[in-house]
């Protein structure tokens, strides 16, 4: 089955579309100049390379403008030309939608939270902070270009746009999606430019990739979107060629360190490997590497080497080139605008060159690309490297040159284990049902949490508190399912998504709030790092040597079914092996009183907060390891909108059957097959609390009832306002033990 | 500035700032190695990046990038030491 690329669309510091984009970077124009956007004192440097004359404005309904954001904008514009050039809209047909990024609204809010946090009274629902959560960029791109039926919002850091384009190829791969349009996309902003500033890692010059004399990134903006389509479906609706192929591509975490990448690039060049298996291709049939390159001394070495390390000798014929000399790194957005560079490389038989390289460092033996190229190009490798060690690379090939890959057939996938960390404790795979049972309602506010109770605290010094609480949780439930990451023969195996709704609100505050207060030179490298919505997930990875895929998402009060389905889907079709998904949700003032009612609605009960982790394992993984599940996963589903016919293909209820949602009853629009509909009905919030991860904690207490022999089956219904999940587990049983525990 | 009071300000600020938990400022040896692996407190670069901007804050002294660091990073005792000079030299 060949995955086609039928449509590009892109914003980027150099232009708007994805052909100025290109013709750009191919005439060598670089595009840093002062920045414009906002201004600190005492800032060290004012390069930056923004996107000329994007407001949120241009986007929003007429008069909303305060609730949308930059990155809203420069998502729908590059959203609606890919699509137009596909020949394709979501009123049409029904297409699916994922965006990568890391700040989405965040240059609207951040100086608004910093407000906020002087004065705790004026914390309140305000529409101007609608766009602050990750997820606001997909509602509000869906909002303005039509109803995508199926969305993601996610986040690996630097690499989130490249994870995008991962799962839209894992979902097509899959037979649930035709038509994906997937990308990434990231504002500017003074979090990002002040954090970045901290850190040392910015060159108050123009970049150079790869130089001697590098001295670190400047950063950028911009959004790509690609649409990605199986070649049958696309030549149904009459395209017979598309702009090139992705054909391959991997993933995987370093599990090493918060920001600096390994030395050696051992894991860069495992995933690069990877994404050429998938492809089946060797070295000798890839003509340019589209590079990280981000300018930084250690990522330019790091992926150097990686590079080395997987093309053998054929480093010395295969040109590299990094874009970001003449864009700079555009964050969330950069592994998306890079894989439509990528196609464009392809489609046009030209490499765009290295801007800013003028002597290679010894360090970096690569076959440069220092000027624009004329060659056949066969097949591109596009890699993409984030905070945390999360690490993508993505293959694209010219149409039809290389043999069609076969669809791999689709994987069962069992639950093995399951933790949450919440009002009760640390509550392992069969004890989560203490959720349902009866008893009092949590403590408002946050949970009784000594770190030093599970975790070796000189080495988890770095995390911070939603950090360590997903630490806990993921790392209880490998214990229970038996599985030590560390154990080099399994590390690799073992990923982890997990979501935050709102990502580290209180955290990005304090960060703003230390700026204004102490100036630019003061903000916290340490902090910094913790404030992309990936940190916790990436910390645990890199606390508990998780070497698989590793990446957040966010989806409201829906994250933790969310990363449960997420994981599901990439099980499925071969794309990761066991995963711990779910999500960490913490007790915060600007959540409770501002995030939580303008997004997901006045909460009805205690606000609490608590982290899960549901552990995802292939069926035929478990079994090699001689492991029997606590339940199977037979069914899942995802919907926008009000949900209208989504448990058509739900299978039927068992005798010991029953409902579990997180927070509340369901919405009224939402109507359960009538067999369902009849089963008890309940909710873990009276006990867990109302958090938008109480779905997390409904998935374990299923998990536990089911795992004590207490239900045969379970339907987990999550939903938020025009979004919801649904999951079905069921007994793992045989039938001579039927029920006891 | 007395030496020996820079020298505990400075531990107290380590162990707050790295968030070194579990660890006490008295439980640092003055003249042990701070960064490298295994060795001394085993500090990395993104610590000795928030060492150097609460320094500034802490004590107005301004840590020097690059090679320069290197020495002044050294340990406890070297650090102090650029402190009380630097703010002799003020």
């Amino acid at each position: 089955m060949r995955i086609w690329v039928t449509g590009i669309g892109v914003v980027s510091p150099l232009g708007r579309g994805a052909g100025v984009t290109m013709d750009r970077l191919l005439a060598g124009d670089r595009a840093f100049g002062e920045l414009s956007l906002f201004h600190l004192p005492d800032m060290r440097t004012r390069l930056a390379a923004e996107a000329p004359g994007i407001s949120a404005a241009e986007v929003a309904p007429e008069g909303d403008a305060e609730a949308w954001s930059r990155t809203d904008a420069m998502s729908v514009l590059a959203v609606r030309e890919a699509l137009v050039q596909a020949g394709v809209a979501p009123a049409a047909a029904p297409i699916d939608l994922i965006v990568g990024g890391t700040t989405a609204g965040m240059y609207e809010t951040e100086d608004l939270l910093a407000e906020l946090s002087r004065d705790a009274d004026a914390i309140k629902p305000l529409r101007a902070m609608l766009t602050h959560p990750l997820s606001s960029t997909a509602d509000h791109v869906r909002a303005a270009v039509g109803p995508f039926r199926r969305v993601r919002s996610l986040c690996s850091a630097c690499s989130s746009g490249a994870n995008a384009l991962l799962l839209a190829a894992a979902w097509i791969r899959a037979g649930v999606s035709h038509c994906v349009v997937a990308g990434g996309a990231d504002g500017l902003c003074r979090l990002t430019y002040t954090g970045f500033g901290a850190l040392s890692a910015v060159d108050p010059n123009p970049c150079r990739p790869f130089d001697k004399r590098r001295a670190g990134l400047n950063l950028g903006e911009g959004a790509a979107f690609l649409v990605l389509e199986p070649e049958d479906t696309s030549r149904a609706r009459g395209v017979t060629r598309p702009i090139a192929e992705l054909v391959g591509w991997g993933v995987g975490a370093e599990a090493h360190h918060i920001t600096n990448p390994e030395r050696e690039g051992r894991t860069a060049a495992r995933v690069m490997r990877a994404a050429l298996a998938k492809a089946r291709l060797s070295p000798a049939d890839i003509d340019h590497v589209n590079a990280h390159g981000t300018a930084t001394p250690l990522n330019d070495s790091m992926e150097a080497a990686a590079i080395r390390a997987c093309f053998g000798p054929e480093v010395e014929r295969v040109l590299v080139s990094s874009v970001k000399g003449q864009i700079g790194h555009t964050l969330g957005a950069a592994g998306a605008i890079e894989a439509a560079v990528s196609v464009m490389t392809i489609a046009r038989g030209e490499i765009p060159p290295t801007q800013g390289l003028e002597e290679v460092d010894p360090a970096c033996p690569l076959a440069h690309a220092t000027r624009a190229t004329k060659a056949d190009v066969r097949a591109v490798m596009s890699n993409s490297f984030g905070f945390g060690g999360t690490d993508t690379s993505l293959v694209f090939a010219a149409p039809g040159v290389f043999p069609a890959p076969e669809a791999p057939p689709r994987r069962a996938v069992v639950v093995v284990s399951a933790a949450t960390i919440g009002p009760l404790g640390v509550l392992g795979a069969r004890e989560n049902d203490a959720y349902l049972k009866p008893g009092p309602a949590p403590a408002p506010g946050p949970i009784a949490f000594q770190a030093a109770d599970h975790l070796d605290v000189g080495r988890a010094r770095r995390l911070d508190r939603a950090g360590r609480l997903s630490a806990v949780a993921i790392q209880r439930a490998l214990r229970d399912a038996g599985l030590d990451p560390l154990d080099p023969s399994i590390g690799a195996d073992v990923g982890a998504i997990l979501g935050a709704a709102f990502g580290s609100v209180d955290g990005s505050t304090a960060f703003m709030r230390r700026i204004y207060e102490k100036g630019v030179k003061f903000a916290s490298p340490a902090d910094f790092p913790n404030l992309v919505p990936s940190s916790p997930v990436g910390h645990a990875s890199i606390y508990l040597g998780l070497r698989g895929p590793v990446f957040a998402v966010a989806d409201l009060g829906v994250t933790a079914e969310c990363a449960v389905v997420t994981a599901a889907d990439l099980i499925a079709v071969g794309e990761g092996e066991v995963l711990a998904a779910g999500s960490v949700e913490e007790a915060s003032p600007m959540i409770e009183r501002c995030l939580g009612p303008i997004c997901s609605g006045e909460a009805r009960g205690v606000r609490s907060e608590g982290a899960s982790a549901i552990l995802l394992e292939a069926e035929e993984h478990a079994k090699a390891r001689g492991i029997r599940p606590l339940a199977r996963l037979p069914w899942w589903t995802s919907w926008r909108g009000a949900g209208a016919g989504v448990f058509k293909d739900a299978p039927a209820p068992s005798q010991r059957s029953a409902v579990l949602t997180g927070q509340e009853d369901l919405p009224p629009g939402l109507h359960l097959p009538e067999a369902w509909a009849r089963v008890p009905h309940r909710a873990v919030a009276p006990r867990a609390g109302v958090h938008e991860g109480a779905g997390g904690f409904a998935l374990a207490a299923a998990l536990a009832a089911i795992a004590r022999g207490e239900l045969d089956a379970a339907l987990v219904v999550g939903h938020a306002p025009e979004r919801g999940y649904a999951l079905l587990l069921t007994a793992e049983r045989s039938p001579d033990d039927s029920g006891s525990s | 500035m007395d030496p020996a009071d820079v020298r505990q300000k400075l531990k107290e600020l380590m162990v707050t700032e790295l968030n070194l938990e579990g660890k006490a400022p008295s439980d640092i040896d003055d003249a042990a190695p701070l960064f490298g692996e295994g060795r001394g407190l085993g500090l990395d670069s993104l610590d000795a990046l928030q060492l150097a901007m609460s320094v500034e804050e802490k004590f107005g002294v301004r840590v020097p990038e690059g090679d320069e660091a290197r020495s002044i990073f050294a340990s406890v005792n070297a650090l102090a030491d650029h402190i009380v000079r630097a703010k002799a030299a003020a």
